[in-house]
Order: structure tokens, then sequence, then C-alpha cells
């Protein structure tokens, strides 16, 4: 179609440029290439990979997921390669496309951050950091960095400080007032904030009656806890002014419109890579459609048209 | 580009207690699975389960124009349930074939299968490669089929038809010797040697574990399938994590059962 063509689904997220506002969510697309079979990678806004850490880690003991009612509980526990093993095996595979590669970032201490974001910065072929502070700080007895708007902030600044690369913060909604933190975040130099991570749940089987999940708790994802990620994505966006990106149960370009349309510059797909692997695929060229239909030509006059 | 599969359901009936036979046609470009492959499958336009749920492969034929995938489940929830009511004609979607089958080693001597249960269904699908295999060869067979009673056994009808010395056994005695899979085998192992063995197994945990410690220190080869809860089927979002053994450091380590599975050396796992 000729008409197509003069779409234009292009964002910029700080220094990033998408060529659509479709990424894959940490985690949830591996390390990119477990997907190369089924997605033709150059197609995608940005590829996000599983979170990374200065060593490799084990993660935690099966069973690690439970499906509940429209979601899913997952307690993976951060398994990894390990910074090192991820720019000598993977990074090289993923130069070969033509996308944005979004290197996922956490660690234990403040120190391990910046290492983990120094290792990545001087590696070719990363785009910008996603800082994941939804992870215990092993300093403050366990509490997640991500639920205290000082611990946040700082984290912030200590990846700022060692790398010229856009810094994305990756927020938690496991906390009492989200807007407080992406306001530290945004003072502490963040270019971007996503959100959200996964909600922490639980599920009991009532025929053992022990926990579904070895780890007892897990992170619930999937179309359950979309109305609480389009919720803080809009109060978060009230709050502060750099670009946000939107996570949470997008299953389909509906879902992923609800979220532009409310100010998201881009969005993440999760779970439903798990469902279709071509879900991405699939809801970009919803968008297109949806943009087509409603005469857009530029998605920049559609993100942000919320009415309230 | 690889891509999930529309398949409509040729026949899904029960053919046990609580055991189901499902015959998928899917279209020829549908790629032959190894036995001991699996295939996520969910009901098209389902939004409930959520996840796709992991099958084995039970078998596969080609004909002119398609081809048809049977699989062999057992009902024991949500999604099992809601496959259990579906008739002809329903359409699911397929991804797969997925996993690394087993190695199918035809030259050996002898071949012992232990099947417990639905683990039967990965097991028949590798006993048919094996008899074709064994046509040109001259291994003798064994299967050694285990099944809470006789209304559970599953698999027997199939079996019957290819050049298998079957031994079955039941927990009440229902059918055949009384007694777990397990240790009826046990009783047999000495007829057995080990460089001219290949064991393959599939069946509950506690029943593999029990094969593993009976080989722990003998030196028989043995392929087990495991399963675990999946979600993506594809090695991507580390959830169907399982303990393996690791020589260097003492620290445990995981593989994926959908990507570096389902099937593994028996000594490789750790069993708890
Ligand atoms: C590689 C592989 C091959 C398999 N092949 C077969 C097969 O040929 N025939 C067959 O009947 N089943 C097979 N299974 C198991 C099958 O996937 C589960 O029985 C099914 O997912 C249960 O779905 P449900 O919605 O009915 O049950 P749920 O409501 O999801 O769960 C019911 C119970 O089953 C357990 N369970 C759920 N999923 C799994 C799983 N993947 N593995 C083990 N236990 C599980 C749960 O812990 C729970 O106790 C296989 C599993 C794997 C991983
Ligand atoms: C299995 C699994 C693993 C995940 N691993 C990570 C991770 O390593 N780092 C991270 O920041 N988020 C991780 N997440 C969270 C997702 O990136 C995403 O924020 C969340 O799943 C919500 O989106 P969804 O509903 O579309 O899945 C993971 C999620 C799942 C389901
Ligand atoms: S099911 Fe996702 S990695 Fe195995």
């Amino acid at each position: 179609m000729a008409e197509t063509k003069s779409i234009s689904m292009s964002v910029k997220i700080g220094t990033l440029k998408l060529k659509n506002p479709v990424m894959t969510a940490s985690g949830t697309f591996g390390y990119g290439g477990e997907y190369a079979d089924y997605v033709d990678l150059n197609k995608l806004g940005a590829i996000v990979v599983k979170g990374l850490s200065l060593k490799p880690r084990a993660g935690n003991p099966p069973p690690r997921i439970m499906e509940t009612p429209s979601g899913m509980l997952n307690a993976v526990g951060l398994q990894n390669i390990g910074v090192h093993t991820f720019i000598e095996e993977k990074l090289p595979i993923l130069r070969k496309y033509d996308t944005n590669v979004i290197a996922n970032i956490y660690g234990e201490t403040y120190d391990e951050y910046k290492k983990v974001a120094q290792k990545l910065t001087s590696a070719k072929g990363v785009h910008a950091l996603e800082v994941n502070i939804s992870c215990p700080n092993v300093r403050k007895g366990g509490l997640s960095f991500g639920a205290d708007p000082k611990s946040a902030a700082a984290v912030t600044r200590k990846v700022k400080e060692v790398t010229g690369l856009p810094v994305i913060v990756k927020l938690t909604p496991n906390v009492t007032d989200i807007t407080a933190i992406a306001a530290a975040v945004e003072k502490a130099g963040a270019d971007a904030i996503s959100l959200i991570n996964t909600l922490t749940g639980m599920s009991v089987d009532i025929f053992t009656r022990r926990p579904h999940l070895k780890n007892v708790t897990g992170g619930l994802s999937g179309p359950a806890i979309k109305p609480v990620a389009l919720r803080m994505v809009w109060q978060v966006l009230q709050k502060i002014s750099i670009p946000v990106i939107g996570i949470g149960g997008i299953m389909n370009a509906e879902d992923a419109l609800e979220f532009l349309i409310l100010g998201a510059k881009a969005v993440q797909i999760g779970t439903a890579n798990f469902i279709n692997p071509q879900a991405t695929i699939e809801i970009i060229a919803g968008i297109e459609r949806y943009m087509e239909l409603n005469g857009i030509k530029n998605i920049s006059k559609l993100i942000g048209t919320f009415r309230s | 580009m690889k891509n999930v599969y529309i398949g409509e359901i040729l026949r899904n009936e029960e053919i046990a207690q609580d055991c189901f036979l499902m015959r998928v046609a899917l279209h020829v470009s549908f790629i032959d699975p190894r036995p001991g492959q699996f295939v996520m499958l969910r009901v098209s336009g389902l939004a409930e389960p959520l996840l796709s749920r992991p099958f084995s492969v039970c078998s596969f034929e080609r004909q002119n124009r398609s081809c048809s995938l049977d699989l062999f489940y057992h009902v024991i929830g949500r999604g099992t349930q809601i496959l259990a009511g579906l008739l002809k004609g329903t359409q699911v979607e397929i991804l797969g074939p997925l996993g690394r089958g087993f190695e199918v080693a035809g030259h050996k001597k002898n071949i012992v299968l232990l099947g417990g249960g639905m683990g039967m269904a990965p097991l028949i699908y590798l006993a048919m490669q094996l008899n074709k295999d064994a046509c040109s060869s001259s291994s003798a067979m064994y299967f050694y089929l285990g099944a809470q009673n006789a209304e559970a056994v599953i698999g027997l009808e199939q079996l019957k038809k290819l050049s298998f010395t079957i031994f079955t056994c039941t927990d009440d005695g229902s059918m055949g010797e009384k007694g777990l899979v397990t240790q009826i085998f046990l009783k047999d192992l000495k007829k057995f040697v080990p460089g001219e063995t290949m064991i393959y197994a599939c069946g509950p945990k506690p029943m593999l574990s029990a094969l593993a410690k009976i080989l722990q220190k003998t030196k028989y080869p043995c392929q087990v399938s495991l399963e675990e809860r999946m979600a993506c089927g594809i090695g991507a979002c580390l959830g169907c994590a399982v303990a393996v053994k690791r020589s260097k450091k003492s620290s445990l380590a995981y593989k994926r059962v959908c990507a570096d599975g389902p099937v593994f050396d028996i000594n490789e796992i750790v069993w708890k």
C-alpha cells in the first residue's frame, strides 16, 4: 500500500530514535536471539534484553511460574548469564540487526550498578540502558532500591555518572506513591522512565497447602495488571516531563494504543510474547492500521491526546 | 519465519479414565517432529487459559496434502478440562515442534523403555521410530509400562503393533504385575549389559527419581524426558528451570526444560 508509506511511527526517547514505539519487555524476550526464528527483529523499535548483573546468577529453584486469572506469577530470580558473557556471546548476534538494543541492568549495590553500566557503555552495540530498580538493596536489608525516592535517585545518579548512553529507569509498582519515585529519578538525571515492573503476588495450592511458587511470592504480569499500569503511567505523566514508556499487560494493538493515547512515548510488550511469539509485530501493524483509519500521519499527533 | 500453526481437531476422545487422545490436522509445512519433542497448544480465540500448554508428540503422520499430530493428555486442571470439551472441527493454535528430542540409538543391542502414566505419550512416538530402525538391526526392545490401575493403562494398543517385549504393571495389580514400574524393571536389570543398552524413560517425578537411584552407580546410559510448568516454550522466559549438577562449582545451576530438554541424561539432573 502506497499510503502506509507516508505514515511515520518513529519516536524519540531522549537521544534514542526508534523506528516505532514498540519494544520488548526485559525478561520476556531472552537475549533477542531466542525469538529470531519467529520475529523479524529488524522491525522492532527496540529489544530490551533480560536483566544483566555483574556476575552470572543461577536464579530461583522451580517451580518458578504459575498461571493466575488473566495473568501469571514468575519468580525467575533474575537468572542471567552476566554482563561479560552477554557482551562476548549475545551482543555480536544482536549487532547484526537494524534495531536498538537496550540493556536492562541491575545490581545489589550501587557499585554493581555502576560496573555493569560501565561495561555495557564501552561495548559496541548497546543503544541505551534500562535500570531495573525493583531488586533488593542488600545494604538496606533487602528493601528494593525502587521503594524509596532517595535510593532510586542515587542509583540513577551513579549510573548517569559512568555512561553517556540514554538512561531509562524502570519503576516498580510495589510502592505507596510511584509519582514521588518518578520525580526523584527525573531530578537525578534520568532520560526516561519505564513502568511498570511486575506487581508482587502469591498463589496457594489448596491440596498441598503450600505456595505454588517455590519462592512463595512472585511478580504478576499479563492482562490482569493493565489497569494498574495505565493508572500509574497516567499519574506519573502529570508529575514529570521526561518521556515515559508504558508497560503492563499489553496483549494487542488496542492495549498499546491506550498507553500511547495517555501520553506514553513508547510501550513494551512482555507476557504477550509467550502467548503469541509474533505479538510485537502484530501490535506494530495494528497501531499502523489504527493511524491509517483515523487519518493520523505522524504518531506524535496521537501520543498524549487523552481527554480527561 | 516460523509461526504458530492453526490446526483443526479431527478427533478428541476419552480413551481411558480422564485420558484423551486428540488428533489435529496441520498444514503440510509443519516440520516432522523428532521423538521427545513437544508442542505448545492453545484454543484459537480463547483468552483463558492465558498460557499455552505443553504436550508431547505422541504420533505424527504425513499425508499428501496435510499432516496429522496425535496428543495424549490427562485431564488434571483448567486447561486440560477445556481441551476435553472440544469438538471435532475446533481450531487450535500449535507452536512447534519444540525442544530437543531423544537421541535415537537404534544400534544398541538392548533398548529399554520405561513409561509411567502420561509419560507414555512421548515414548509411544519414540517406540514407533525405534521400531522402524530396528527392522534393519537386531536390537531387542523391551517396554515397561506402568499405571495406577487397569483403567489408566494407555498406549498398550499402539505398542502391541510394534516388536517390543511388553511388561505391564499397576499399583493395585489390576493388570499385569502388582508394583511400580521401576521395581519390575530392577528385577530384570542384570539381563542387560550396560555398554549394549540404552534406556529411555518418561513418567511422574517420583518414578524418574527412583530410576535415577537405581542407575546411580551403574554405567547404563539413560535418557529421561522431564516436565515443568512453561510459559514461552522456546527458551526465553526461564520459567521452566530444572536443577542440574555442576561439575566445577558447588553452586546449583539450572537448565531450561523447553530448550535444553525436555530430554536429559538422567545423571545430569539433581533429583530431590
Ligand atoms: C515437555 C512437556 C510435555 C508434556 N507432555 C504431556 C502429554 O503428552 N500429556 C499430558 O497429559 N501432559 C503433558 N505435559 C503436562 C501438561 O503440560 C500439563 O498437565 C498441563 O499443562 C496442565 O494444564 P491444566 O491447565 O489442565 O492444569 P493446571 O490447572 O495448569 O495445573 C494442574 C496441575 O498440573 C500441574 N502442572 C501444570 N502444568 C504442568 C506442566 N507443564 N508440567 C507438569 N505439571 C504441570 C500443576 O502444578 C497443577 O498441580 C507435558 C509437560 C511438558 C513440560
Ligand atoms: C518471566 C519474566 C521475567 C522478567 N524479567 C525481568 C527482568 O529481568 N528485568 C526487568 O526489569 N523486568 C523483568 N520482567 C518484567 C517485565 O519486563 C514487565 O515489566 C512485566 O512483565 C509487565 O509487563 P507484561 O504484563 O507485558 O508482561 C519479567 C517479567 C516476566 C514475566
Ligand atoms: S518455558 Fe520459557 S524458557 Fe522454558
